[in-house]
């Protein structure tokens, strides 16, 4: 069962002056436990269809359904309450907050959420575990390479064990090696927990990696293949 | 909504940039420590000018006969004036009082005259009253038994030309309505702080000016201090039933003095108000400067779910801290400066001849009332409220999508 369906979606921006269309009729259903690229050249929409995804961004038109919700019913309120309680965001550039420890950062989502703090800290460590940082956890952003904080930065897109993640561009700024270590960290939480992953990515090395590849050209869906 | 990662949050924030957060807790810290202290000067001075006339010139209350406050004239004396006092004295609140013979006249010289108000005393008792013997800088206050002596000012004694032991004429009418006059030697001459008081206005021994007059014991004028002098309104209300008399206090007798008493308070708090303004200013700057450069890190935070109201919140206790940490610290340094020198006063003696003009002393004592501290404490709270109000909305303005991608 499909828990992000997306069905005629068009964006353009600029609509009253020079109109640019980013996206142009998408039809998208991914399933739970999918490991999804969306790929394509720079300006093909990837972007946007991920904050379209991620209840960042309204649609010009058609409509975006996430666990049987559709998103066009939800006020701006309870989509902000939706992201924080459905989705997990990781960014190209981490964005981790750099005053809070490693720790800190993962919970930040989890006492926003005004769970018990005991169950914070667990689940943070826990979490951080999971990741690889275990040891790392009173580290902040700045003692930690940009592999450990993408990682710290997946840590806390799962904390609030969202319906799924939305990557943007996560191995954009990590050489290859963190960029391996990230692959397989997500990879084994997608076998083992069964996260939906959904990423935009132009990197050739997560595409190899995803179990379902979705080309956009120009707005459009080109091809949409399961490997 | 628990509040308190953000709150945890906001006071990591303010320490990102040590130095510039370190710059503004210094402002703030100055900014109220000065006009804390500015504003108990400023109290002390108008406080000082209100008490020096009180002391010198007007007393706390007067009671004259309404015939007097109609026409000085010598006829419209207190009847019975001695049952009077005994009852006055018999008062709790009542600390001093001094009976005169207040009469107009004219001082006259071998060179020259002037209308002046001639003011019988008893020379003793005037000083549990009235400062004029503290201001005697030339001669003597009027002391010992010695007949006709006159005490006058120093601008009276440069405009008829007098010097000490110079006799001088003062003409009147006695209470019959018949013009009298009396030859007196000056044995003091006094400058108090206001000179126009100086000039017209002589004091002389009281049995002195009654014989002349023609009515022994007469008495036009009982002046009287009380404990506080900020009472005296209510005070007089119990002084007196009689239909002849009138009971007046300070304020009923210099309606001026009552407006700098009753406008010094919202004087002081307009001078902290601005202030506080251009504090303000350095606060949003600082805020804004802070919000702008944090764009992508508040575009992550609206991007996972952290709503508006928070967000707000995170920006209102940043600038609380900020506001929090300097304004105590300088209302305490304020609090102790004006402890000190409110009891040893500030000497101002090297502009003394700009204060006298004004008819201030040249030792101002700052002193603010305890409510003060208290209010100021409220401003502050408020001026960061409204301070934090810009870089809020500027905060929750961005658009996340956008902010996320700001370098």
């Amino acid at each position: 069962m499909a828990i992000i369906e997306v069905k005629n979606i068009t964006k353009t921006y600029n609509e009253k002056q020079v109109p640019v269309h980013a996206l142009n009729g998408i039809d998208l259903d991914i399933g739970a436990g999918e490991f999804t690229a969306i790929v394509g050249p720079s300006g093909c929409g990837k972007t946007t269809l991920l904050n379209i995804i991620g209840g960042l961004d309204k649609p010009t038109e058609g409509s975006i359904t996430i666990n049987g919700s559709n998103l066009d019913d939800l006020t701006e309120k309870q989509i902000i309450d939706f992201r924080l309680h459905h989705i997990g965001f990781v960014f190209q550039a981490y964005n981790l907050i750099p005053v809070l420890t490693a720790l800190e950062n993962v919970i930040f989502i989890l006492q926003m959420q005004g769970r018990p703090h005991n169950e914070c800290i667990a689940t943070g460590k826990e979490l951080l575990e999971s990741v690889g940082l275990g040891d790392k956890i009173n580290k902040r952003p700045s003692e930690l390479s940009g592999g450990q904080q993408q990682r710290v930065a997946v840590a806390r897109a799962l904390a609030s064990k969202p319906d799924y993640v939305l990557a943007d561009e996560p191995t954009a700024n990590l050489d290859s090696k963190s960029t391996s270590d990230l692959l397989d960290m997500m990879h084994q939480l997608n076998e083992s927990v069964g996260t939906t992953f959904v990423f935009s990515t132009h990197d050739q090395r997560v595409v190899e990696r995803a179990k379902r590849v979705v080309t956009l050209v120009d707005g459009k869906i080109e091809s949409d293949t399961k490997q | 909504m628990n509040v308190w990662p953000i709150i945890k949050l906001s006071w990591k924030n303010i320490w990102r940039n040590k130095v510039r957060s370190g710059v503004v807790i210094i402002s703030v810290l100055l900014g109220t420590c000065a006009g804390v202290f500015m504003t108990a000067f400023m109290y002390g001075l108008s406080m000082g000018y209100v008490k020096i006339q009180l002391q010198n010139f007007t007393s706390h209350l007067q009671i004259h006969t309404k015939a007097f406050e109609q026409e000085e004239v010598p006829e419209a004396y207190i009847p019975d004036a001695d049952s009077l006092m005994q009852e006055l004295k018999q008062k709790d609140f009542v600390t001093a009082l001094s009976a005169r013979t207040v009469i107009t006249g004219l001082a006259a010289s071998s060179s020259s005259s002037f209308g002046v108000t001639i003011t019988g005393i008893d020379p003793e008792i005037e000083k549990n009253v009235s400062l004029i013997h503290t201001h005697v800088i030339d001669g003597d206050y009027l002391e010992g038994d010695r007949r006709n002596l006159v005490l006058i000012g120093q601008k009276l004694a440069e405009r008829l030309g007098l010097k000490i032991r110079s006799k001088m004429v003062l003409n009147f009418q006695d209470v019959n309505g018949n013009i009298s006059a009396g030859a007196f030697r000056v044995s003091g001459i006094f400058k108090s702080p206001n000179s126009q008081f100086d000039e017209a206005n002589v004091f002389i021994k009281a049995e002195d000016l009654n014989r002349l007059i023609g009515k022994p014991g007469a008495v036009h004028e009982i002046a009287i201090l009380v404990d506080n002098f900020k009472m005296a309104d209510q005070y007089k209300e119990t002084l007196s039933d009689s239909p002849d008399l009138i009971v007046e206090s300070w304020g009923d007798l210099s309606p001026s003095l009552r407006y700098t008493d009753a406008t010094v308070g919202t004087t002081l708090y307009i001078v902290m108000v601005i202030i506080l303004i251009a504090l303000t200013f350095g606060i949003i700057n600082t805020m804004l400067m802070a919000v702008l450069e944090r764009q992508q890190e508040l575009g992550m935070l609206m991007s996972v779910g952290v709503n508006k109201v928070r967000i707000f919140t995170m920006i209102l206790f940043e600038t609380f801290f900020l506001a929090i940490f300097g304004a105590p610290v300088g209302i305490f340094l304020a609090w102790v400066g004006i402890s000190v020198l409110s009891e040893t006063g500030v000497d101002v003696s090297a502009f003394s001849q700009g204060f006298e003009m004004y008819g201030l002393g040249t030792v101002i004592y700052p002193e603010l009332q305890p409510d003060y501290y208290l209010n100021i404490g409220f401003l502050i709270i408020l001026t960061t409220l409204i301070a934090s109000l810009y870089p809020s909305f500027k905060a929750l303005k961005l658009n996340p999508v956008e902010a996320i991608r700001k370098i």
